[in-house]
């Protein structure tokens, strides 16, 4: 099981094993009952891009859902649980304060593109590559029941 | 008549001693000076002491004398005269009542803060163990003038609940118009926010205060989540009194239960991580190998990890207002009506049973 480790730049590539500075993992967490292959993100999935923005680009299209959290922040892990209670298996990408500001704009960018220009705070949730929002805007779509069909719509879930 | 004038000698006493009373208790504008012997000149001269005292008594029909025991000859003036002195006694002793527990309460606010200034100044790692009443006046801690704000707030905000609670029934078995009670459900709706939002200002100002519960009552605490109500509970509550719904709310309320459940779980999980994480943060290095400027660094961890309290309460407030407004959403007019009639009356016998439990006649010691 890989450990997140807190990334120093926002330089992005999946070396499975690597642990020096300035690389970046995402976790999967293990669901025991869920065992649909694409909805982990397996850091074998390729290759980096050179520039921060290629490899956050790609972190969010290509993973249905994608969690995006300071290093050690319990609302992330709300999120996770939530997300793990539902039957979800997502990939989580956990950023150190340092590098925080700049993966705001980063991240914002990315959102920006669907055409919805949105804050990005953190804990920030992408679900089919669209940005859905924090931890707040997540709660509210779960609780007016819209979460499970949207996340059934990115692929995340089956039924 | 002897034993007329020995009647009134003991209901003059009486007349006499009451107002007494209730002046040594509420007034400092009175001189209470008035001895209490049973010597009947005593009385009189008692008596006569209040008759200057209590001006606005009407004795104009009474004729100027004071001595009592003169009037033997005309008891139902007597009797008229002493029944309007009492009621005006107790008048103005309920007056002064007022007066006094006004003065309570605020004194009660200036005390909380005095206290807490007091604690911040004692501070420094001594632990002050203060006692944990139902009033907030023992708690210890980084109380403040923004927790006293809170309860008087609160406080308005129960009576007002209430008040809404008896409009609501009224409305109902009135069967008003569902434009009238459309208009009684906006208002109780946004009662709600209006909690929220008073809760969400006390949480910067102190969270520990707010996920105490001290501000609520003892059974309400009992049943507390995060600072305020389980909100699949209380739409547990909510759906065992809105018979009949159609299939389709039915599984709406179902799916929304669940939906709650499932979000109060992953808070849950995130405050239990939040006292992993602190406990973690405090533990470290307990046999103090690496010095003050680590403990000072711990420290610092470990108050920005506290931080993160702020946030949980403000996600569970928010849970609460979505998982309120999803009902509204589910319900029509009359049933969101039922609803928050259902809710207000929930509450209030929370609170009441704390009363009681309160008030409870226990074993001598």
């Amino acid at each position: 099981m890989q450990q997140a480790i807190p990334c120093n730049s926002g330089r992005t590539w999946f070396a499975p094993t690597a642990a020096s500075n300035g690389v970046v993992h995402v976790t999967v967490k293990d669901r025991p009952s869920v065992d649909g292959p694409s909805t982990s993100s397996s850091s074998s999935d390729g290759g980096g891009g050179g520039g921060g923005g290629g490899g956050m680009r790609r972190l969010v299209a290509e993973n249905p859902v994608l969690v995006v959290g300071r290093r050690g922040c319990c609302m992330c892990h709300v999120v996770k649980r939530l997300l793990l209670g539902l039957g979800v298996n997502p990939a989580v990408f956990e950023v150190a304060e340092d590098a925080e500001a700049a993966l705001v704009d980063e991240l914002a960018e990315i959102a920006g593109g669907s055409g919805v220009r949105q804050q990005v705070l953190f804990p920030a949730v992408f679900i089919g590559g669209r940005l859905v929002g924090g931890i707040d805007r997540l709660m509210a779509v779960h609780i007016s029941g819209d979460l499970v069909p949207i996340l059934k719509e990115a692929g995340a879930l089956w039924l | 008549m002897s034993s007329t004038s020995a009647h009134f000698a003991t209901s003059r006493r009486m007349a006499v001693y009451q107002p007494n009373h209730q002046i040594s208790m509420w007034g400092n504008s009175f001189k209470a000076d008035i001895s209490q012997n049973t010597g009947a000149s005593t009385i009189v001269e008692a008596d006569t002491k209040l008759d200057n005292r209590l001006e606005d008594i009407p004795r104009e029909s009474l004729g100027p004398s004071k001595r009592y025991d003169q009037e033997a000859n005309k008891p139902a003036d007597k009797v008229v005269r002493r029944l309007a002195q009492n009621r005006e006694a107790a008048r103005k002793s309920r007056l002064r009542k007022k007066a006094y527990v006004q003065q309570l309460e605020s004194s009660r606010i200036k005390l909380a803060q005095l206290e807490q200034e007091l604690e911040r100044a004692r501070q420094q790692g001594v632990y002050i163990g203060g006692h944990l009443g139902d009033a907030t006046l023992g708690l210890p801690g980084t109380v403040n003038s923004g927790v006293a704000a809170f309860e008087m707030e609160y406080g308005h905000w129960v009576e007002e609940q209430n008040r809404q609670t008896r409009e609501l029934r009224a409305a109902l078995q009135a069967h008003v118009s569902d434009i009238e009670l459309h208009m009684l459900v906006e208002s109780g709706m946004s009662h709600y926010d209006d909690l929220f939002r008073i809760k969400a200002i006390a949480a910067k100002s102190d969270v520990f205060y707010l996920m105490s519960g001290m501000w609520k009552t003892a059974v309400e605490r009992f049943f507390l989540w995060i600072g305020g109500f389980r909100p699949s509970e209380l739409l547990k509550v909510l759906t065992s009194q809105l018979d009949p719904l159609t299939e389709q709310q039915l599984v709406a309320v179902h799916n929304l239960q669940l939906s709650s459940q499932q979000a109060e779980y992953a808070l849950s999980q995130g405050m239990d991580r939040l006292q992993q994480t602190i406990v973690e943060t405090l533990a470290s290095d307990l046999l103090g190998a690496s010095g003050a400027a680590n403990c000072m660094g711990q420290m610092a961890n470990a108050m920005g990890e506290l931080e993160a309290l702020v946030s949980f309460v403000n996600q569970a407030d928010h849970l609460r207002q979505q998982a309120l407004q999803q009902m509204y959403k589910i319900l029509t007019t009359r049933q969101a009506a039922r609803a928050l009639l259902a809710l207000g009356d929930y509450f209030q016998r929370l609170r009441a049973l704390s009363s009681l439990w309160a008030a409870r006649p226990r074993e001598p010691a």
